[in-house]
């Protein structure tokens, strides 16, 4: 595990510790008095024997039940790669970066077009992710249009594990799907034993505000927690639409909504491997977009990522994602934004790197530059050392005043603790023109298109990719 | 200032309490139910909706106009098919089946109704049945879907099927919407109509009506 992923510097601190206290004794009032509506009977069966007040599907869950499952977090939550090994700590203040899911669309890397998504592009994402330093794990980026749309999920899943060794975070249709996609990475780990043990897969589902655990996201949640598999709860709360228009009020609504889900998974195995977080949306009230950019959403996460620490739950947090059209400007300010600030406030599994036209379309050019905006922020967010040799009080009294820095041992052996990138530009201007004038997007275009046309993930095992392809075919008709 | 005017300034503001009053006091003297439609509670939303379009005011100030429209509507409409007053029409609107997203549809179920169109709001997760049997019991003239999920997309077509071989297909116009949707799709599946957004949905229903 590389030292970079943690954080070395004061983490960003939003809210007291008497703020904390307030929204989650605020939440614990929510539950109790105002309940969640859980649509699946099972579950609401659970809650009943838990000690919840019911009234029919209406689940009111008493403040000790809610204390005492915050009593079971896990206190580390480790995500492997494909073959088994640990690749990501969920813990604390250790940061990884991930794609996101399901967009529609994507623009085309060679045409430059946005267009609708294919399991190719999947593909060809998987790939990207697999070659860049600094994505940690994988999630589909865009639905595949042209499989079956009743297992397009399968296909995304079975691509994503042919295309890349890193961790996946993904989503499934419904329950008789995610079964499959369970089935098929407890192949590729070797058994359901040793998938348990060391899991390199986590399932992205949600609960529905406002306060609302719909029937197949929670059969999905409930399932995970039989199998004490790793699994996501995000609320995607729109602020002034499906809650209250005010952050606080939103993050106590979506905070209800996780820790609803939270209870349930404990009630079904205590400890089950929960990752916290989700969107605090703001909406533009001109033109009803839910933005993934705004200050208030950027706000909200670092709000929300105080609360994931102070449970002591992994925090899945917002980044390199952009409300604009197109990659642009804005797309790489409002990607790198979110960046910065996921990392300054330790979001722990940190998605959506790659998402512009707020979710909807999927741009490789988004992916490259976050990849370059990551690497330049863990450079700050490492810090510096502060000793005898860093300080260099000898030296400087060595060179004096009037003297030069350039050759001493000092500067050679130290200077490539500097960051360098490969695609951020510091020519000199008429180098530029000799290169071809290139702006950030161009050079991104090519560093995706090179990757594509030269990278070649480590392949999967013939057999496990051949069990693979059986299970999809079998549930294809 | 004449008490239709009042009527459209507190739509306008939003006042749901002024409205009904004054709905109430017109009503007392006799001022027709039509003339208190039109002029008065359309009157107000017509202007809301044009500063909606020009950015000058926002979705929560327009939703909070339709409200106070409706305090208003609420008195008027038990009298208005007595009155021989044609209502503008029928709106049956929902998110289609296995596809839960919300609140968009919702807006657009709102604005529809400030604009002064009757709506029933079927919810999410709307089958086709549900659709047609709504569409038949409502006698609508306008079916709108909406679905947010390219994977829920492809039943707008089963439904559009669905109202054909139920001969409906020359009673009511269909129209479409959701972030995955386009004009082509549209096209392909033989709606009526797309619209990108709410405010532009309000437009393509009133054209679909005038036509
Ligand atoms: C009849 O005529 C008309 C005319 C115009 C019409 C119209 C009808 N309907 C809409 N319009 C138009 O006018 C409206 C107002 O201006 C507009 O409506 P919109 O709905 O577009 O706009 C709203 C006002 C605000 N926008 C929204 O409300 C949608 C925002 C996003 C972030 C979103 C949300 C909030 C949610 N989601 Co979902 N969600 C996303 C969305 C991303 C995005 N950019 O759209 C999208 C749509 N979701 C997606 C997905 C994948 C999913 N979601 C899911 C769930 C949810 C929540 C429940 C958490 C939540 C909805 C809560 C609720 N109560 O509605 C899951 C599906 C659940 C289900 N069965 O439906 C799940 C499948 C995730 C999972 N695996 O669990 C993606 C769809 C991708 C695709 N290719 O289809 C998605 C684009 C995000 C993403 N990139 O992953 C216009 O489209």
């Amino acid at each position: 595990m590389k030292d970079k992923y943690r954080l070395n510097i004061p983490r960003l601190n939003i809210l007291s510790r008497e703020k904390l206290e307030l929204i989650h004794l605020s939440t614990l009032e929510v539950l109790r008095r105002t309940g969640v509506a859980v649509k699946e009977p099972k579950a609401v069966e659970i809650f009943k024997k838990g000690g919840c007040y019911i009234e029919g599907e209406r689940v009111r869950i008493p403040e000790n039940l809610v204390e005492w499952a915050l009593r079971n977090t896990p206190p580390r939550i480790t995500l492997s790669d494909r073959n088994g090994n640990p690749a990501m700590f969920l813990e604390e203040n250790n940061v990884y970066f991930g794609t996101g899911s399901d967009t529609p669309n994507i623009v085309d890397l060679y045409t430059g077009e946005r267009r609708i998504t294919v399991l190719k592009d999947v593909e060809n994402v998987s790939k990207v992710v697999d070659y860049l330093d600094e994505m940690s794990f994988l999630m589909c980026s865009g639905i595949a249009s042209d499989v079956n749309s009743k297992i397009s999920d399968i296909y995304h899943f079975e691509a994503m594990v042919n295309y890349s060794e890193k961790p996946i975070v993904f989503t499934a249709w419904d329950l008789e799907n995610l079964k499959t996609i369970v089935e098929m990475a407890e192949v590729v780990a070797g058994g359901k034993e040793r998938l348990k043990n060391s899991p390199f897969i986590a399932l992205y589902t949600e609960p529905i505000s406002p306060l609302q655990l719909a029937e197949e996201a929670t059969q999905k949640l409930m399932l995970m927690a039989e199998k004490y598999l790793p699994v996501v709860f995000t609320p995607c709360l729109i602020t002034g639409a499906t809650g209250p228009v005010t952050i606080a009020g939103g993050l106590i609504q979506g905070n209800a909504e996780i820790l609803a889900g939270y209870v349930l998974a404990n009630l079904i195995n205590e400890g089950t491997p929960f990752i916290y977080g989700g969107g605090i949306i703001a909406m533009d009230m001109a033109t009803s977009i839910a933005c993934y950019a705004s200050s208030e959403f950027m706000l909200a996460s670092a709000a929300f990522t105080d609360m994931a620490r102070y449970y002591r739950l992994p925090m899945f947090s917002f980044a390199g994602c952009s409300d604009s059209s197109l990659y642009d400007q804005q797309a790489s300010l409002e990607g790198a934004l979110r960046i910065l600030l996921s990392s300054l406030s330790g979001g722990n599994l940190v998605h959506d790197v790659g998402y512009i036209d707020s979710g909807l379309t999927t741009s490789f050019e988004q992916i490259i530059v976050s990849n370059e905006v990551i690497g330049m922020v863990r450079r700050i967010t490492q810090g510096f050392e502060i000793n005898e040799e860093t300080m260099a009080l000898d030296l400087i009294d060595k060179i004096g005043p009037g003297g030069e820095y350039l050759t001493s041992e000092h500067t050679l052996k130290h200077f490539k603790e500097n960051w360098y990138s490969e695609l951020i530009s510091r020519v000199p201007y008429e180098k530029w023109e000799e290169e071809g004038k290139k702006d950030l997007g161009i050079k991104a275009n090519e560093k995706a298109r090179h990757i594509l046309e030269n990278h070649t993930p480590k392949p999967l095992e013939e057999k496990l990719k051949a069990e693979l392809r059986k299970i999809v075919k079998s549930r294809d008709k | 200032m004449d008490i239709l005017e009042e009527i459209a300034i507190g739509v306008e503001k939003g006042d749901s309490n002024s409205v009904h009053a004054l709905t109430e006091k017109a009503l007392t003297q006799n001022i027709s139910v039509g003339e208190i439609l039109n002029n008065g509670l359309v009157a107000g939303m017509d202007v809301i909706g044009e500063k909606f379009k020009n950015n000058e005011v926002f979705i929560p100030e327009v939703l909070i106009s339709a409200k106070a429209m409706k305090a208003g509507m609420e008195l008027i409409k038990p009298l208005l098919a007595k009155a021989n007053v044609e209502s503008k029409g029928k709106v049956v609107i929902g998110t289609v089946k296995g596809d839960l997203h919300d609140i968009g549809k919702r807006i657009v179920a709102m604005l529809l109704e400030g604009a002064g169109f009757e709506v029933t709001d079927l919810g999410v997760d709307v089958s086709k049945e549900k659709f047609l049997e709504f569409v038949e019991k409502e006698r609508a003239d306008i079916l709108g879907m909406s679905a947010l999920l390219t994977t829920t997309m492809t039943y707008m077509k089963e439904v559009i099927e669905a109202v054909e071989n139920a001969n409906l297909k020359q009673d009511v116009r269909v129209i479409i919407g959701g972030a995955p949707i386009t004009h082509s799709y549209a096209e392909e599946i033989k709606a009526d109509g797309y619209a990108p957004d709410a405010a532009s949905a309000i437009d393509l229903v009133k054209d679909l009506l005038k036509k």
